[in-house]
This record gives structure tokens, C-alpha cells and sequence, in this order.
């Protein structure tokens, strides 16, 4: 059987239909590989969505990047505004590169239009199309259930559940924030320092301060997660899974919580959304949907053919968090696997060529101590890579403050 | 007659004796040329004429018969003619003209030519190769003139008549030849023959068509005579062909045609052991796909949809299994296929770029036989009967996958709740009533069914069902009334976790009545006329809610109508001997029909909720909108010296049916959609030129043809539409320009150990979406390359016999690659990473090519024999040649991932096995 590796991206419904043929066939193959940029064209990126709660809203602008560069440019120094109904307006102050926070709170409200306006740092004007306020329904229900999925994993299930009566909201997008505890496996009193007269031997030394045991790690939906509800008689959501975490995930082995956030979606912007999704999910082997220039809402006020990314969304949003512990769903079992396999390694003290090794390692922050080796004094530590013995490099030993044990 | 037929002429000798065959017949003849005079002889008497036009000389021929026999009919209406027959047992009659015989069967049919020096012979290797073997051993010596011993001449001349024993006639044109001497003659019409011959011992062999052949051993001293008096050989052979279409290449007026019988294509090698049509016109230039697993054929830069794909004249639209790695045309039952891209003929309509015109077989009304194939995908049956003996019979052919046998057997979890599977299977009933009617009948039904995961399955059929009824007036009058329906659909089936199961479907609905009619007004004018009406019934999507649970509320577009109705009249006509132009013109005329509603647009603006208007209601049967206009189909050949041509045509069509894709190549949930309102039908005018050259008869074949395609309304569409389910499918259509353009040139050769072809295309296709407003333009509003754009592309066929059972089969393939609309960025949004498209089709993804080889063994070659086996082994992409088909970025957790699919990239062998009986 022969199968080309990298075709482990998560299908869609539609794509995964035909996936298996090579497969089966023994004939064809995906393959991942890296791609090069032919010609790069540099555009604005505007990330908006408005929401009907009060509270500072945030803008973010970006640029787009070559294949070749590690992530994208902020675009800085820019003015951006947001006026109401044409006549109030809302400004916005630049945080940090690229996030624009408003000045003060407000919310969107019903009956109104918004729209956006920008005036990036050399000059240039984008706008978006006025927006209103689309739908006012809420979640009503968030939930876990352990569950076996389409692949026959085990794992937990979050759902969320969702009614309007005025059957006004139908399209849902759905993003959240997960935060999850995590120990470290290999915390331990001792690290390891440099010695302070030089030599390649690294000295012990109590635990420095900054490591962690136990850290609490964040992490965002980097998915478009959307449902509607255009073809069901009412406007109901049910067990809509907006997460599914396998059992072997060690993201819930302590304690773990989501905050799911729901925006109704206008018609254009839910059909924003999906295209952008499909374009980005698994293609079939044999029909590929035709890709192109997705246009949202924004564009550039003097050159209609300069292409601008993204949306300005206004919507309404309703969050829910919910906390649990792996125990509650798999009582007895044994815990998922940490999220390294934590090998002790005791790495020679020079390289042959001469030169320090586990020193440099050290002085890199790569390695802690795990305990001493019987190998010899070429060897004189067992070590394990640092996310054994500091949590720190997954998340913060901050509890949150939303954090409920 | 002329350019079609192929005379399958179980013929035996000349002369008539009349034997007393067949029935008696009364018949009145008066002043009637002598080809209607036989043509009533067959009519009454029931008995198969064979005879090329050409003998039938212009005289007229009168005469009352009253309860006469045939034989004695046919003796005196031939009387004055040099015509002669033969009544087989079989109630044909063959009429022979025995020296011109030799000249209609290929110069070099039976072997070499032998040019004789001394005397003019007509040489009939035929008969001396058959016959040696009949002659007995002995051989008789005759001894000439009185020996001399002071002779001094060196030759003597020898003379003599040659008479029938049994007729009495003299025998003409009997070639008298000396063996391994270049000496030979031919009798005179008074069977007279003079020889030269050199003193001594002289092998005099002699031979004319329906006589036995003799050897004499002539020792010859002085001058003297010899007379042949010579009974008649009545030597069956097992058959002879004539080819009546060999000269088809360079003669036919209608340009931009292929044509192929599927036999010929069994050494083609294989892909996963499937003897394949379609992908056989594949090697041929002008015909190609998106790429391996692409459904679809692009016809000179035309789109997948433009495609009039038709089994037994009813349509097929989708042609393909498994998503177009296998088509789903049975090899076994398939007999040959037209396909027209260049001149459509005026009775073909309703796409713009090509006909596909694929006939099944008729079935074997003597004998019950059959064909099998065991294949590592599939296995194959072919059945045929006589129903009524030499009247009626029926085929039936079967094809089924144990590929759902295969998924289930593999080791792999993935692919354990998979099904896949295939199957197709046609019949085919011919029945002659008569001379002067017969019925044909066909049904069809392929089905496809896919499940990937345990929550959905997928599935599509095709059926078709066509009976024609072809029916002879008289001389010079026939036609056919044709009725066909089809059907294609497909459905796929969600049951997954949530309260949103469906059960969705597509269906679209055809039905044709054509009467089509010929008359042979006279040697130079044939006309082909009548009228066609084509009633479509789509039923664009419904879904359905399936199970208890489910909230999913039924929906259902509602159903369009249409009725495509054609009136056409086409003439073939001879100008002189090298001048002939077929002229056609077809007037397509359609109506949208309710019940239906419309959605109105504002006009000149984007079509979309702001610009909607109206809603406006239709009834049933209420005309909606009408489209139509005159489509001309011209063509015309010039030959400028006996074996090469020159050919124009133009050509222009009507579409009204059009595939809704927003993918780039064909994907089995494309839906057809019927022209509306706010849907206009594509048009396309073609223009082509040729030159068309046989070398040696139609040993070689060389064609190089040249086109220029305009079209109009192609459908596109706004990136990202739905298209499924979608009740204002118009917001979401583009239509736009195309052009197209190519050469295309094919090399064949048909005979020897080595044959094959070789084609290259140069062909560009190129769209052009253009509007005031941005969301309808793509590429800024400039052409832009088709997504089956591919500049070269060249095939390579050759097949080589080492002896008449092994042979070797090699297929080569290169190709520009395809169009692709590739990022010029990535960008970040909402956490993930995303690409940054621009231009449509920018770049292209590597070049194609592929080798394929095939070695083919068949089993003895007894005529006569009760099986024949033929095996077949093939390895497709011997290269193992990596060949992209598509480049596609996928977002998985946040990062973006780039990733290059192919089909087939390793090499892939098959062993098949064929069997007929």
C-alpha cells in the first residue's frame, strides 16, 4: 500500500467524500510541501466584529506576508474610527502594533448602522459598507458529554445549545478560548546554572524562580466554527459541538475550561465566513472548488482594484464558560499523556570537536535537571527538556482570575 | 452507401446457372434504372442484395414477371449488363463483375502486386494464393509442336481459347502465368490468349475469378494452340472485407471528425485493466480533460458541460465512474464512436462544442456468443442471442466492481466504514421486420454509490432508454423516428450525530422524439431533414429531514421545465469530382416553461437582494421566456490530388442546459440547470480549416486541422457560490466571453507490424468575465486561461506485432499542465492562517506526461475456434512519474499547510483476461 504522508488535515463533510479512493486504489497521493512564494502581492488585513456588548471593542490590522516570512507585519500608526448612524464616531487608539482598542466603551445597538473607516500611516483610506445589527439570539445552553466521534476517537464533546423565538438570529459563528491547568511532570528542586569561574561542567543550583509546576495555558479557536439554522423549522440550535478534545489530549488531564463566544451572523457575513472556511479545509482528490479573490465588506475608498482581506462583522454576542475535570468523565482512567514524552537524556559535557554541549544547552534554556547520572563524569546529568520541569512554557502560573477549582 | 457501408460479402464465384433458389415472384419493371430494378427484386423477393453502385450502369431495363424464380428474373433484367450472381443459401445474391472485383478491394489487400512485363495481366492473387492448395498433386504435361533439332528460334508462341465446361462461355480475363518466368497474359472477352515461351519446360498456371485454377506442365518444341476448357470453382471463403470507407479520411466533406471502433483500441494499454473509450479519444487530438481523475472532456477548448455525450442516440450526462477513472461505457457492447468537434451535422444539437456519438452493437442474429473480462476492479460480461434467427437478437452486457470487497479486506481502520462500488449494465434489442423496417431498442443504467465515513452516502445513476424505428420508402427515401429518455440524479444520504440528518436529492429529466429523414435526390444531392423536440424536467434539489430527530425542514426547489424543439435540413452535395459541400442549417428553438417563478432583476446592475424587484409567477406550461435561432452547420472538401484534400468548415450552436460547478474540474455534484430568465443560453461559432492526406490507400493518414472558437454567455461563477440548494442560483452566475483556438495534427498509420498515431495539439482556451462592477469581474476583466487551458499536448500511440497473437502497446502522453490560481501571500485572521488569492489562473502546475505499455498475448487464431482468449498486461505511468493534479492550501489547527495531490503516481500494473465465444 502505498500513501504519501500528509493528508491528515481535518475534512470537511463534502471533502472527505472522495478522499479514500486513492486510498483504496493504491494510486494517488496528497503531499505536504512547502510552498514558495511566486510573486507576493502586499494587502491590508482588517479583523472587526462589533458587538452588542458594552465594552471596549477591538480592531486589529495586519498586512499580508510572504510564505517565506514567520508571521505577518502589524500595520501600525493607523487611524481608525467607527461611526455610528453617520454621526457619532468612535475612535480607536492603538494598544499595541496593530490593535486598535476603542476609547471608551459602547455596544451596538439594534436599529443602527456602523461603519468602519481607516487611515493607515501612509495615507491610504478603507471603508467598510454600513453594517447593522444582525439578530439578538443567545446561547442558552453549554455542555460536555464524552462522545466517540466520526474517526472512532473517544473523547469530550462541548455542545452548545441555542434558541430565538423571533427565529431573527439563523446563522451562528461561534469562537472560544480555552484555558487549561497543566503540572509539570519533572519540576524539581534543583536546576542547573553555569559555573561562574567557566568550564564546560554546569553547576546545581536551587530551582530558580520563574519556573513553574503549575501553569495555566490559554489558547483561541483557530477555526471558523458556524451552524445555521436555515433549513429547521425553528431557530434552534442543538447539541452543536463547537469542540471535540480526544481522551489523549493533555490539555484536560488537571482541569480545563471554555469560553465559547456566539456572534449572529448577517447573511453576508455567514457567507463570508463559510467560503473562507471552504476554501481553507480539505480539498477532495478530484474536484477542487475553485479559489479566487474572496472579497468581504472593506475596500479601499480610492482604488477599487486595490484588494482589501477581511470583514467588519457587527453582531450580536453571548458567551458561556464552562469548567471540567477529566476524572468526571473518565473516572479511573489513566491520565492522558503529557504533552512531551519527557526522555531523560545525559548529554555529554563537550562535543568531540571540543566546545560545550550540554552547557550551550543549558544557556539556551532548552534543558532542567532531572537527577544525577551513574554514566561517568562525562555525563554527569540526567536532564529532560525544559516543558518536564517549567510549565512556564505553556502557559502562566497566574490563576485567572475567571479560574474556579 | 458510398461512404459508410462495409460489405461483409460471403461471396463465392460468379455465374449464374440457374439453380432453382427461392420462391417465385411477379413483378412489373418499366423504364427503371437498373439499381431500382434490383432494389424491387430484394423488396419483393426478401433476398439481400450485395453489389457496389458504381457497376450498376445507367441503362434502363423494362420487363413483366409473372410467378417467375429470381434467378431467371435476375438473368434477364442482367442480361445486357457484364454482371453476373450468385444465389447463396442464405437468400443473398451477390452480383460480381468478375475482372473489376479486383478493383474494388484494396490494391494490397491479399498480399504484393506483381507488375508483369510481357503482357498486361490482371493480376488475381487472390485466387492463385487460395486455390494452390485445391489443385491436385499431379500435374499434367502437355507437349506442343513437333521438336526440331536445328531450331534456332528462342521462343514460340502459344495460343488458344479458354471456355466454361459447364457454360460453354469463353472465359475473359483468366491470367495465364509461367511460373518463375516473367511471363504472363490474360485471355481476351472471347477467351482468347497468346504466350510467348521459351523453348523446353514451361509451369503455366491459370486462374480467374469462379473457375478452378489449373497447372500444366507446357514443354513446348514449335509454335502450336492449347484450349483451356475449364469447370467452375465454387470456393467459399470465410469472409472478405470491403472496405467501403477507407478513403473517409481525405474524402468525407464533414471536417473535425474521429472515428473509432472500439476493437481497434483493445491493445491500448489499460488503466487498472479497463478497456476504456473515452479515455481511448483521449489520445486524439483535440479531445482532453482537467486531468486523470477529472470526469469531463474539453472539446477544442469548450467546457465539460458543452459536451452532447449520447449512447444509441439518447444522452448519458455522466459518462463516469468513480469520479472519471473508469467511464461507464460497457468496452464489450460499445461498437463505434463518432465524435464531431469540428462540423456538428444539422440533426445534433443543444451543446456547443462536440457529439459524442456512441452506438452499441448489434447483436449476433445467427448465433448465441459472448465476451468476459476478469480485471483486478472489475469483471465484465457480454452476452448476445438470436432472439428470431437472421431476424432479431438481443445483447446484454454487465460490469461490476469488487472494490467495496477490496476496502473491506484492507487493513486499514480508516477505510473500514468505507463503500465504494460501481456497476453498469446495457441492452440492446435489433429486430428486422423486413427489408424495409427495423426496430432498435436500448436500455442503459450505470449507478455509483460512496460512503467515506458511517455518517453519509453518496450516490448517482444515469438511464437511458432509446427505441428507433428506421424505415426505407422507397429508393432513395428512408428515415428514423427515435424516441429516447434519460435520466441522471444523484443523492446523498447524512445521518450524523446532530438534529440535522437529510436525506438530499438532484434530479434531471430528459425526453427526445427526432424524426429524422434522407433523400437521395440524385447523384450529387442527398438531403438530410427532420425535426426534433426535447422536453427536460430538473428537479434542481429537494432535502429532506430523515429520522425522528431531525429539525431539518424539507425543502425543495421547485422544478424547471423546458422544451428544446429543432427544425434541420442538411445537403450533401457534389459539386464535381473533387468539390463536395454539406450545407446544413438547424433552427433550435427554446422555451422555458412553468410552472414556475422568476425572480426580476433591476437591469444593468448586479443581480442580488438589493437589486431584486419582483416575483413573477408562471403557470403551467406558460411560456416563460423563449430563445433560439438559426445554427448553420457548413462544411466543404476540395480534393487538390487523388489522396489529399482540403476542408472548411463553419459551425454555430445553441446551449440551454448549463452545469453549475464552482469547482475547477468536474465533480459528481455539479447540478444542470435549464436557461430561464435570468439565465441566457451559450452560443458558439466555430470556424476550421484542414488538409488531409492519405499515403498508400490508408496506410498512412495524416490530417492537420486548424480552428477558432468564439463563444458567449459562458457560465462562471462568483467566487465562493453555493450552487446546491440555492433558490436565486442567478445571484451567484457570471456569464461571460470565451475564445479558443488550436491546430491539431494526427498521424496515423493503420497497417503493418507497426502502427499507431501520433497527435499534437497546440490549443489555447481562454474566458472573460467583464462588467462595470468589481464582484463580476475576474482578472480585472481581461481573458484569462480556461481551467483546462493546456498548450501542447502530445500523444503518442503505437502498438507493435511480433507475430499475429504477441504484441506490445505503448502510450505516451504530454501535456502543458493546467491552470492554477495560486496564493501571492499569506494572512492572518482570527487566530489562523489563511492565503491571499488574486488573479484567476495565473500559474500553471508542472507538465504532464506519462508512458504506458501494454503487452497483449492472444490465444490461437482459429476462425472456427470455440473460445478466444486474450490477455492483456499493463503498466500505467512506467515512469512512476509524479504528476500533479492540483495544488490546494488547507488551514489545519490555525497553521496553513500547502499540499499537491496526484493520481496514479506510481507505476501501476494489471493483468486482465478476455475471452469471447
Amino acid at each position: 500500500m502505498i500513501i504519501c504522508n500528509g493528508y491528515g488535515y481535518v475534512p470537511q463533510v463534502f471533502g472527505r467524500l472522495v478522499r479514500f479512493l486513492f486510498v483504496a486504489l493504491f494510486i494517488g497521493c496528497v503531499e505536504e510541501f512547502t510552498p514558495r512564494t511566486l510573486e507576493f502581492g502586499s494587502a491590508l488585513v482588517i479583523e472587526a466584529t462589533l458587538t452588542d456588548q458594552l465594552g471596549p471593542q477591538t480592531i486589529f490590522l495586519s498586512r499580508t506576508y510572504p510564505f517565506e516570512e514567520e508571521g505577518p507585519e502589524a500595520e501600525s500608526g493607523a487611524q481608525v474610527t467607527v461611526v455610528d448612524e453617520g454621526s457619532v464616531e468612535h475612535s480607536f487608539g492603538e494598544t499595541e502594533p496593530g490593535t486598535y482598542v476603542s476609547v471608551g466603551d459602547f455596544a451596538a445597538e439594534v436599529g443602527h448602522t456602523y461603519r468602519l473607516s481607516v487611515r493607515t500611516s501612509d495615507g491610504r483610506e478603507y471603508s467598510s459598507s454600513a453594517e447593522a445589527l444582525s439578530g439578538t439570539g443567545g446561547m442558552d445552553a453549554l455542555y460536555a458529554e464524552r462522545l466517540t466521534d466520526d474517526q472512532g476517537r473517544e473523547g469530550i464533546g462541548i455542545f452548545v445549545d441555542a434558541y430565538d423565538a423571533t427565529a431573527s438570529s439563523r446563522q451562528y459563528r461561534y469562537r472560544y478560548e480555552e484555558t487549561y491547568k497543566v503540572v509539570a511532570p519533572d519540576y524539581n528542586r534543583t536546576d542547573l546554572i553555569a559555573d561562574p569561574d567557566g568550564g564546560c561542567e554546569p553547576l546545581k543550583a536551587p530551582r530558580r524562580e520563574s519556573d513553574g509546576e503549575t501553569c495555566y495555558a490559554s489558547a483561541g479557536s483557530n477555526s471558523i466554527i458556524l451552524t445555521n439554522t436555515n433549513g429547521l423549522a425553528e431557530d434552534r440550535v442543538e447539541r452543536f459541538m463547537v469542540r471535540f478534545i480526544p481522551m489523549d489530549n493533555y490539555i484536560i488531564s488537571y482541569r480545563y475550561s471554555i469560553l465559547v463566544r456566539q456572534y449572529v451572523q448577517s447573511d453576508a457575513a455567514y457567507g463570508y465566513y463559510e467560503t473562507l472556511r471552504d476554501f481553507s479545509g480539505s480539498e477532495s482528490l478530484f474536484s477542487e472548488t475553485q479559489p479566487g479573490f474572496l472579497s468581504g465588506n472593506v475596500f479601499s475608498t480610492a482604488n477599487g482594484e486595490e484588494r482589501v482581506l477581511g470583514y467588519f462583522g457587527v453582531s450580536a454576542a453571548s458567551g458561556r464558560r464552562l469548567f471540567l475535570n477529566y476524572d468526571d468523565f473518565f473516572p479511573g482512567e489513566p491520565l492522558p499523556p503529557y504533552v512531551d514524552p519527557c526522555d531523560e537524556i545525559a548529554f555529554q559535557l563537550e562535543l568531540i570537536g571540543g566546545g560545550c554541549n550540554l552547557l550551550t544547552l543549558i544557556e539556551a534554556d532548552l534543558v532542567r535537571y532531572k537527577r544525577d547520572s551513574d554514566l561517568g563524569p562525562s555525563r554527569p546529568y540526567f536532564t529532560v527538556p525544559r516543558v518536564c520541569g517549567d510549565c512556564t512554557v505553556l502557559g502562566s502560573k497566574e490563576t485567572p482570575e475567571f479560574w474556579i477549582e | 452507401m458510398r461512404y459508410y457501408v462495409r460489405l461483409f460479402v460471403f461471396f463465392m464465384g460468379l455465374l449464374t446457372m440457374a439453380q432453382e433458389k427461392g420462391p417465385t415472384i411477379s413483378l412489373e419493371l418499366h423504364e427503371v434504372p437498373l439499381r431500382e430494378a434490383l432494389e424491387k427484386v430484394a423488396e419483393v423477393s426478401g433476398f439481400d442484395f450485395f453489389y457496389i453502385d458504381e457497376w450498376l450502369e445507367a441503362s434502363t431495363i423494362s420487363g413483366s414477371y409473372r410467378n417467375a424464380p429470381v434467378d431467371q428474373i435476375l438473368e434477364d433484367i442482367l442480361k445486357n449488363t457484364v454482371l453476373n450472381f450468385y444465389i447463396t443459401d442464405s437468400q443473398q445474391v451477390v452480383l460480381t463483375r468478375n475482372s473489376i472485383i479486383y478493383d474494388q478491394l484494396p490494391a494490397d489487400f491479399f498480399g504484393r502486386q506483381e507488375e508483369q512485363t510481357v503482357a498486361q495481366v490482371r493480376n488475381a492473387p487472390i485466387l492463385l494464393n487460395e486455390v494452390r492448395s485445391l489443385s491436385g498433386p499431379s500435374i499434367e504435361t502437355i507437349r506442343i509442336g513437333k521438336e526440331r533439332s536445328n531450331t534456332t528460334a528462342a521462343r514460340f508462341t502459344l495460343s488458344g481459347y479458354a471456355t466454361n465446361t459447364v457454360t460453354g462461355r469463353p472465359i475473359s480475363e483468366m491470367a495465364i502465368v509461367v511460373r518463375d518466368r516473367n511471363i504472363g497474359t490474360a485471355t481476351d472477352e472471347n477467351g482468347y490468349y497468346e504466350l510467348q515461351l521459351p523453348l523446353g519446360m514451361n509451369i503455366l498456371e491459370s486462374s480467374a475469378l469462379g473457375i478452378e485454377p489449373t497447372v500444366k506442365k507446357v514443354i513446348i518444341y514449335n509454335n502450336g494452340t492449347y484450349d483451356y476448357d475449364l469447370g467452375e470453382s465454387l470456393e467459399m471463403l470465410d469472409e472478405v472485407v470491403l472496405e467501403g470507407d477507407r478513403n473517409r479520411n481525405v474524402e468525407q466533406a464533414v471536417t473535425g471528425i474521429t472515428t473509432f471502433e472500439v476493437e481497434n483500441i483493445k491493445n491500448i494499454p489499460l488503466v487498472l485493466g479497463e478497456r476504456d473509450i473515452l479515455k481511448a479519444a483521449l489520445t486524439l487530438p483535440g479531445i482532453s480533460t482537467a486531468g486523470e481523475g477529472s470526469a469531463g472532456y474539453n472539446v477544442r477548448g469548450g467546457a465539460t458541460d458543452q459536451n452532447l455525450i449520447l449512447l444509441d442516440d439518447a444522452v448519458i450526462y455522466n459518462p463516469a465512474h468513480f469520479f472519471g477513472i473508469f467511464s461507464a461505457l460497457n468496452p464489450f457492447t460499445t461498437g463505434t464512436v463518432n465524435i464531431y468537434k469540428g462540423s456538428i451535422p444539422a440533426d445534433y444539437g443543444g451543446r456547443l462544442s462536440s457529439v459524442f456519438d456512441i452506438t452499441t452493437k448489434d447483436a449476433n442474429t445467427q448465433k448465441f456468443s459472448g465476451e468476459a473480462s476478469i480485471g483486478p476492479v472489475t469483471s465484465n460480461l457480454m452476452l448476445e442471442s438470436p432472439i428470431i434467427k437472421d431476424k432479431s437478437a438481443l445483447i446484454v452486457g454487465g460490469r461490476a466492481t469488487y472494490s467495496d470487497w477490496i476496502l473491506q479486506s484492507l487493513d486499514e481502520e480508516s477505510l473500514q466504514n468505507s463503500k465504494a462500488s460501481f456497476y453498469d449494465v446495457v441492452a440492446k434489442y435489433n429486430h428486422a421486420i423486413n427489408a424495409n423496417n427495423d426496430i432498435k431498442a436500448t436500455a442503459y443504467f450505470s449507478k455509483d454509490i460512496f460512503s467515506i465515513t458511517s455518517d453519509s452516502v453518496f450516490d448517482y445513476s444515469n438511464r437511458l432508454f432509446s427505441l428507433k424505428w428506421n424505415h426505407k420508402f422507397n429508393d432513395g427515401n428512408t428515415g428514423s423516428l427515435l424516441l429516447s429518455n434519460s435520466e441522471y440524479r444523484f443523492n446523498i444520504d447524512y445521518d450524523g450525530d446532530s438534529n440535522n440528518d437529510f436525506d438530499l436529492g438532484y434530479k434531471v429529466n430528459e425526453t427526445e422524439f427526432k424524426l429524422k429523414l434522407k433523400k437521395i435526390l440524385n447523384d450529387s444531392h442527398t438531403l438530410d431533414y427532420g425535426l426534433s423536440g426535447k422536453l427536460y424536467l430538473v428537479s434542481p434539489g429537494n432535502i429532506d429531514p430523515q429520522g425522528s430527530e431531525s429539525q431539518v425542514s424539507p425543502l425543495s426547489i421547485p422544478q424547471e421545465k423546458g422544451l428544446e424543439s429543432a427544425l434541420f435540413i442538411s445537403d450533401s452535395y457534389n459539386l464535381s469530382d473533387k468539390w463536395s459541400v454539406n450545407a446544413g442549417i438547424r433552427y433550435s428553438l427554446y422555451a422555458s416553461l412553468g410552472r414556475s417563478e422568476q425572480r426580476i432583476y433591476e437591469e444593468g446592475v448586479p443581480k442580488n437582494d438589493g437589486s431584486f424587484q419582483e416575483t413573477r409567477e408562471y403557470g403551467n406550461n406558460e411560456v416563460v421566456e423563449t430563445y433560439g435561432g438559426p445554427e448553420f452547420r457548413l462544411s466543404t472538401r476540395y480534393f487538390i490530388a487523388p489522396e489529399l484534400s482540403i476542408k472548411a468548415g463553419y459551425n454555430n450552436t445553441y446551449q440551454y442546459i448549463h452545469t453549475l460547478s464552482s469547482n475547477t474540474t468536474v465533480s459528481p455534484t455539479d447540478t444542470w440547470k435549464l436557461s430561464d430568465i435570468n439565465i441566457k443560453p451559450q452560443e458558439a461559432r466555430q470556424y476550421s480549416l484542414g488538409l488531409f492526406k492519405n499515403i498508400d490507400g490508408n496506410t498512412y493518414e495524416l490530417s492537420l486541422e486548424g480552428y477558432y472558437k468564439q463563444s458567449k454567455n459562458i457560465l462562471d461563477y462568483k467566487v465562493g457560490a453555493q450552487l446546491l440548494l440555492n433558490e436565486e442560483i442567478e445571484t451567484e452566475v457570471l456569464q461571460g466571453d470565451g475564445k479558443a483556438y488550436g491546430v491539431e495534427l494526427l498521424i496515423k498509420k493503420n497497417e503493418g507490424r507497426l502502427n499507431g498515431w501520433l497527435g499534437y495539439t497546440y490549443s489555447r482556451a481562454f474566458i472573460k468575465l467583464d462588467s462595470e462592477f468589481p464582484e463580476e469581474t475576474v482578472n480585472n476583466g481581461a481573458y484569462f486561461p480556461a481551467n483546462y487551458d493546456k498548450p501542447h499536448d502530445i500523444s503518442v500511440v503505437a502498438n507493435y506485432k511480433f507475430t499475429k497473437r504477441m504484441s506490445v502497446s505503448a502510450n505516451f502522453v504530454y501535456q502543458t499542465g493546467r491552470p492554477v490560481t495560486y496564493p501571492i501571500g499569506q494572512y492572518e485572521y482570527e487566530n489562523a492562517q489563511y492565503v491571499y488569492y488574486s488573479d484567476r489562473n495565473r500559474y500553471r502546475i508542472p507538465d504532464y506526461y506519462r508512458l504506458d505499455l501494454s503487452f497483449n498475448m492472444e490465444g490461437n487464431h482459429k476462425i472456427k475456434k470455440f473460445a478466444h482468449s486474450f490477455w492483456n498486461f499493463s503498466i500505467y505511468n512506467v515512469l512512476g512519474r509524479n504528476n500533479p493534479y492540483s495544488v490546494f492550501f488547507v488551514t489545519d489547527n490555525g497553521s496553513l499547510k500547502a499540499y499537491q495531490s496526484s493520481i496514479f503516481s506510481i507505476p501501476v500494473p494489471t493483468l486482465t483476461y478476455n475471452f469471447k465465444f
